[in-house]
């Protein structure tokens, strides 16, 4: 990565209300932003609507970005996926809860295995993501990659929603302990 | 809380799991708690791996100046209010710089540095009044000379705690991006040499960064921002 595109760097003239630097941002990350959003919204639309508010977010709040406790990029990411989800949430918008095709559910199932299955080999989330039983990966994977709530993963695997929960809870406890 | 709750409410916030109001709650309880701050930072980037997994997306080709068109209207801001991942040690340093009372500034008046300045030779080449990122209060007055000597005149005393130093930088162009001027354990009226660099622009930024001793570990800020502003011509 050269310095010219390195988050860190643009965020720090961002900071400074640097528009030029924004916009190399953008440039640098936009594309792989709009595809995280449209894993969560699953509408082209919404997801560059996602991506338009987290840039403004990022402009308005580059300053409050802390180098030391995180890298530039998963700060980034984190303010598209929650932009994404808070729309994915906001039922006017999506139409989930009005009952979504099966076909869009497999695709849902499709991106989420797909995200695992490319995960590097020697990532270490993979292997643990790995040891864990297969609901409990599916569900930690619906959840992460595609922004299904606990409700949206028990009506995507066929499961009770109090076993869904507790896969959720000692998968993430499980995945944390095994990465540590 | 046990440590498999703070795991299981670790997971959920990853996860997105929570609604809105349970994740300002949880981002509350990371400012107040080192250990599950932490945590959550690790597995988000952890978890972050599935993220790039992605294959870039096309978009349209006015997305860019739709952002543009909102960014021009926007200002930026709001530094008290923290977000996710930046927590309690900046709120804690920024704590100690509210005492900058404005009171301070008006004692001293403008009249006052330019008269004190005209006595002082060679005069600076610009001025730049470093405002408290917390309060926007001037906070600090940066004298830089075409000698690359820079004085600094604080308007409150401040020390760095145990371990950390204040470091001064300056931006003389985005491509460069930021170059120290050096670092001190306090803010005392002092001359730094600094490197030597084009003659200080007027618009130019200067800021000072909390960083780990004995400075930045990358050369670039990695620390909180402090106080900043941007140079000016002083009146001759």
């Amino acid at each position: 990565m050269t310095e010219a595109t390195d988050p860190q760097f643009l965020l720090q003239a961002i900071a400074h209300g640097d528009r030029a630097a924004l916009a190399q941002l953008f440039n640098a990350q936009a594309g792989r932003l709009v595809a995280i959003a449209r894993r969560i919204v699953r509408r082209q639309d919404l997801a560059e609507e996602v991506v338009q508010d987290a840039f403004v977010a990022v402009w308005q709040r580059a300053g409050q970005f802390d180098a030391a406790r995180g890298n530039a990029l998963a700060w980034l990411t984190t303010i598209v996926r929650n932009r994404a989800l808070n729309l994915l949430r906001d039922g006017n918008r999506t139409d989930y809860h009005d009952g979504e095709t099966l076909a869009a559910i497999g695709d849902r199932t499709i991106d989420a295995m797909g995200a695992f299955d490319a995960l590097a080999e020697r990532d270490a989330l993979k292997t643990c993501l790995s040891q864990l039983d297969e609901p409990k990966r599916r569900a930690i994977l619906l959840c992460y990659v595609t922004g299904l709530n606990h409700g949206e993963v028990a009506a995507t695997l066929n499961a009770p929603l109090g076993t869904v929960k507790a896969w959720i809870r000692r998968g993430t406890i499980a995945l944390q302990e095994c990465l540590s | 809380m046990t440590r498999e709750e703070k795991l299981a409410a670790v997971g959920d916030y990853v996860l997105g799991l929570l609604d809105p109001a349970e994740a300002q709650a949880f981002e509350a309880a990371c400012r107040d708690d080192d250990e599950i701050s932490e945590w959550a930072r690790q597995f988000a980037e952890r978890m972050g791996a599935l993220d790039f997994t992605v294959e870039p997306g096309s978009y349209s080709p006015d997305l860019w100046s739709k952002i543009e068109a909102r960014v021009i209207e926007t200002p930026q801001a709001e530094r008290a209010n923290i977000v996710p991942l930046v927590p309690r040690r900046r709120s804690a340093i920024v704590q100690q710089w509210l005492p900058l009372a404005a009171g301070v500034v008006v004692a001293l008046g403008v009249g006052y540095l330019v008269g004190a300045m005209r006595q002082t030779a060679p005069a600076p080449t610009i001025i730049a009044v470093l405002l408290n990122e917390a309060d926007a209060s001037p906070a600090v007055i940066i004298e830089a000379f075409a000698d690359d000597s820079v004085r600094l005149l604080p308007l409150d005393d401040f020390e760095a705690p145990e371990g950390k130093v204040l470091q001064l930088w300056t931006l003389p162009d985005v491509a460069t991006g930021p170059v120290s001027l050096g670092t001190l354990p306090t803010t005392r009226d002092t001359v730094l040499a600094g490197p030597s660099l084009p003659t200080p622009q007027v618009g130019q930024l200067y800021e000072i960064t909390l960083e780990p001793a004995p400075g930045s570990p990358t050369g670039r800020p990695t620390g909180p921002i402090l106080v900043k502003g941007f140079a000016k011509l002083p009146i001759s």
